[in-house]
């Protein structure tokens, strides 16, 4: 369902340009874009035709479909058309290569280029390696991209200066390899168009996420003019589907082709968005107005184009990437956002700025106080010592109330004894390989027990749980003064208390709303696992119940801590991360048919192999591309949130997005 | 075909937090004792190839310590943990420290726990062996739960087999576990074991006397 309307989105955005003008009145619509796509029974021309034209669907370079690539020219609008002989030549042969080996001949028909309009192209990246075959990619305006198209039979040269008689064709100034593709008369209105949008460079990455259907939801439009197939709903997917369902052996190889397809999506995500880039970047390029007779047209500037030496030698797992991850925050800088009389004013600029970064392990101490919340950020430094003052007499006067607890008391005391034991059985088996904790008799160890058993006191109700001996390990290790930390503690569980509430509401309400993520972000994987009857996600239990805290070596668990705990751009940033994991491994999941225990076994399995970087930017990238659709999955006052919270800066300045 | 799933021995190893349910795994898995085992949060899972009778068999251990915090009893709001992850147990293995009676009171509410969520086909029969770990600790001075009295329990419940251990220092846990197996494999109904062609019946007969007596 979801699916076949993102598809309808993305089809319609590639046509948003041209859609915006008509509506604005720009009147520079050609009549073919009126008329929808290519009609084969009306009149057209071949401008350029080349054999031999081909694409390698793996990185085995024995492994290539050879084709055809023409231009046809209708009215006056041009076609791009690439088809493999297998599909000319051999129509006769088709139904018993489709029944022999059904999956090859399913996959090569997934690679067709059905006569795609030239306004549905952003620009054509031309590669001529040295001593390789030259190859272009052609990348979508929304940011999507068709597989390389090597040229065998050479004659890139001649298929450019083809388009540039019937298009506008702007060279890039910085990269003399990069055409943009331009059919409109207006080229800055085509740019403003294309660029200036604030969706433009969240939708190039979120076309990448449903990189499979979504690619060839711009075969369809074409297509579906005539025939308006259920097939919008993806074809990719619904090969995976029946495959799963069949126990189809095409099944593992139209996984491939899906996986091809997202790498090749995750490349022209890179090469899009190193062409239209957040512009905050160092690295990236900004637009630059070029002078000579073309001054009015804005031309991209890019500083560092990519160059792959293959473009299928990318990570095929990665299909969605955020920003690049900054230096952590250091005691400098942090200085900088307190006033004279220690007030943080901006701390949505602060927490952002620990979003992307994290904080030096010598900065923590003081900024994960306001981070978890015992600090309030518009509090001054005479307020904050004196808090630490009355807090400090508060959390004796708690852990008196244990302390003064005698022996003879503790022997009727079954409920306190079962407590203490519990804590004292936990503690001694929490992080005890981290210097910190480690050692016989470690004072450290002690300082948890203590901690625990008074909020134990503090919050009778609750009590202790497994599991809080990890949270406030990092915190304790952080913050080093007893009182602090059990402060500091208190303001954690006063969000996540709930994940350990008796009836497993607060659990279950997170699992709810991964799984409506995992639905909307990944919907093969999600209908994976309601075959498999995995919805239950209770394999994600202990990431959710601890914050991950299991999966990484102790030094991430605070840098990724410290990002969760911004609420920058969710305060469930968290599911995001889980989905991020599940959406990396799908393949495996997936093919593999995992059954209910293997994944068990298999996720826990995945504890110290994440990449801490790597999974926040690339859930950055996720949570952005969900958006409000994402932030519709997770119902009110699903724990992180507190209780009554003003959900006011969930979605901060977009300005720079 | 043989499927993949008569291959696989699922056990489920439930008991009290801190009785060692983790560290008689890695004892039988690694042949090693660690201080510095981390208390389970969701679930341990470990497996082992084995070989029963000539047979080879992927032993799944899983460990699932948190239905203690949450005991789901009245709660029937969602579906149990419960009910997921004990689905297909071949075998349930009970432990109890017996320096902790009430570890050892605990195991009848395991067992039932067990029972009612697992809902077996057979629950008289369900295969059950129960563990009395930490035998080791101090020289068994503080020893509050008697063997006699492990036993009476378990031959209450149908002579559950009974084992005394020390995952510290290896004792009986070999022993333990391939009873364990055994029993995991007397649980598979006759007709869903698959044997090749060339299996000679003695074997699996063998296999039948065998794993009644358990030697337990
Ligand atoms: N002396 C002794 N100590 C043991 C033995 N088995 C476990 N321990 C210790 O008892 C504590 C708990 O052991 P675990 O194996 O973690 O217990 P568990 O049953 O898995 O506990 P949860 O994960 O909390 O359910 C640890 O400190 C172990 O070192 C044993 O046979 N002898
Ligand atoms: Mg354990």
């Amino acid at each position: 369902m979801q699916d076949a309307d993102e598809q309808h989105d993305l089809s319609d955005d590639s046509d948003y340009a041209a859609a915006k003008h008509q509506g604005s009145g720009m009147g520079v619509l050609s009549e073919s874009v009126e008329a929808g796509g290519f009609d084969e029974n009306d009149a057209f021309e071949v401008v350029y035709s080349k054999e031999n034209v081909a694409i390698h669907p793996s990185q085995h370079i024995g492994e290539r479909i050879s084709g055809q690539l023409r231009v046809r020219k209708q009215r006056s609008s041009l076609f791009l058309r690439w088809v493999p002989y297998i599909h000319i030549h051999h129509e006769a042969d088709y139904a018993r290569n489709l029944s022999k080996s059904s999956t090859l001949a399913k996959d090569i028909q997934l690679y067709v280029i059905n006569d795609l309009p030239f306004r549905c192209i952003r620009c054509i990246h031309r590669y001529i390696p040295p001593l390789a075959w030259q190859y272009i990619i052609i990348v979508l305006s929304s940011g999507l991209a068709y597989p390389p198209l090597y040229f065998y039979n050479g004659g890139i040269r001649e298929f450019l200066a083809t388009l540039k008689q019937h298009l506008l064709v702007v060279r890039s100034a910085d990269n003399v390899n990069v055409f943009l593709v331009n059919d409109l008369q207006d080229p800055l209105q085509r740019s403003l168009s294309s660029l200036d949008l604030p969706r433009a460079v969240p939708n190039s990455r979120a076309s990448s996420v449903k990189s499979p259907t979504a690619a060839f939801a711009f075969d369809e439009p074409q297509t579906s003019g005539r025939a308006k197939t259920n097939g919008t709903s993806g074809a990719s997917e619904f090969a995976e589907q029946q495959a799963v369902k069949s126990h189809d052996p095409a099944f593992e190889i139209s996984l491939q082709v899906l996986e091809k397809f997202s790498l090749i999506t995750k490349f022209a995500c890179e090469t899009t968005s190193s062409i239209f880039h957040e512009r905050q970047n160092q690295n990236c390029p900004s637009f630059e107005k070029i002078s000579g007779e073309n001054s009015s047209s804005k031309v991209l500037k890019s500083d560092k184009m990519l160059e792959p030496s293959h473009p299928l030698q990318f990570d095929n797992s990665l299909i969605h990437i955020g920003e690049p991850r900054q230096h952590p925050l250091d005691s400098r800088e942090l200085a900088t956002f307190f006033d004279s009389e220690g007030r943080v004013n901006d701390s949505l600029a602060l927490r952002k700025r620990i979003f992307y970064g994290g904080i030096e392990p010598n900065a923590r101490k003081e900024v994960w106080k306001f981070l978890l919340g015992y600090y309030l950020y518009d509090s001054t430094y005479a307020e904050r010592e004196y808090l630490d003052s009355v807090k400090k007499s508060e959390y004796d006067c708690l852990k008196s109330q244990w302390q003064s607890i005698s022996t003879a008391q503790v022997r009727r005391f079954t409920k306190f004894r079962e407590r203490k034991g519990l804590i004292e059985k936990d503690v001694v088996r929490t992080d005890r390989s981290f210097s910190f904790y480690e050692g016989d008799e470690n004072p450290h160890v002690k300082l948890l027990h203590d901690i625990l058993l008074t909020y134990s006191f503090y919050n009778f109700d609750l009590g202790y749980c497994q599991g809080m001996s990890d949270l406030l390990s990092p915190i304790f290790f952080v913050i080093e003064d007893e009182c602090e930390s059990f402060w500091c503690f208190v303001a954690l569980m006063e969000r996540l208390g709930p994940n350990f509430n008796r009836d497993q509401s607060g659990m279950h309400s997170q699992l709810f709303a991964l799984s409506k993520l995992v639905e909307l972000l990944d919907r093969p994987l999600h209908d994976y696992f309601g075959q498999a009857d995995c919805l239950n996600y209770y394999y994600c239990f202990r990431w959710i119940l601890i914050q991950f805290k299991r999966e990484f070596e102790f030094k991430n668990v605070m840098r990724l801590w410290e990002v969760l705990w911004t609420h920058y751009l969710s305060e469930h940033f968290h599911l995001y991360i889980c989905v991020t994991i599940l959406k990396k491994h799908r393949r495996t999941i997936i093919t593999e048919r995992m059954d209910f225990d293997t994944l068990v076994k298999f996720i826990n399995d995945l504890s110290g192999k994440i990449d801490v970087d790597e999974i926040v930017r690339e859930a950055e990238g996720l949570c952005l591309y969900a958006g409000e659709k994402g932030a519709a999955c997770i119902p009110p006052g699903t724990p992180p949130s507190l209780p009554s919270d003003i959900a006011s800066d969930f979605y901060p300045d977009n300005g720079d997005l | 075909m043989a499927s993949r799933r008569r291959m696989l021995l699922k056990v489920i190893i439930l008991g009290d937090s801190g009785v060692g349910k983790t560290s008689l795994m890695n004892q039988y898995v690694n042949k090693k004792f660690s201080n510095q085992y981390k208390a389970t949060i969701g679930a341990d899972f470990l497996t082992k190839e084995i070989q029963v009778e000539d047979r080879l068999f992927t032993l799944q251990m899983l460990i699932l310590p948190f239905l203690q915090i949450w005991d789901t009893a009245g709660q029937e709001r969602f579906q149990s943990l419960g009910v997921a992850f004990y689905r297909g147990a071949d075998c349930c293995v009970l432990v109890y420290d017996v320096n902790v009676v009430k570890s050892f009171d605990n195991l009848n509410n395991w067992r039932e726990e067990f029972l009612i969520q697992a809902s077996p086909s057979d629950p008289e029969n369900f295969p059950f062996v129960v563990l009395g770990n930490k035998i080791d600790v101090d020289g068994g001075n503080s020893r509050v739960v008697s063997e006699k009295k492990a036993k009476a329990w378990c031959a209450s419940k149908g002579n559950i087999p009974y084992f005394e251990t020390s995952a510290k220092e290896g004792i009986n846990v070999e022993a333990a576990f391939e009873c364990i197996a055994k029993n995991a494999l007397k649980n598979e109904p006759e007709e869903e074991i698959y044997l090749p062609d060339t299996v000679d019946m003695a074997g699996s007969s063998r296999l039948q006397s065998s794993s009644s007596g358990c030697e337990c």
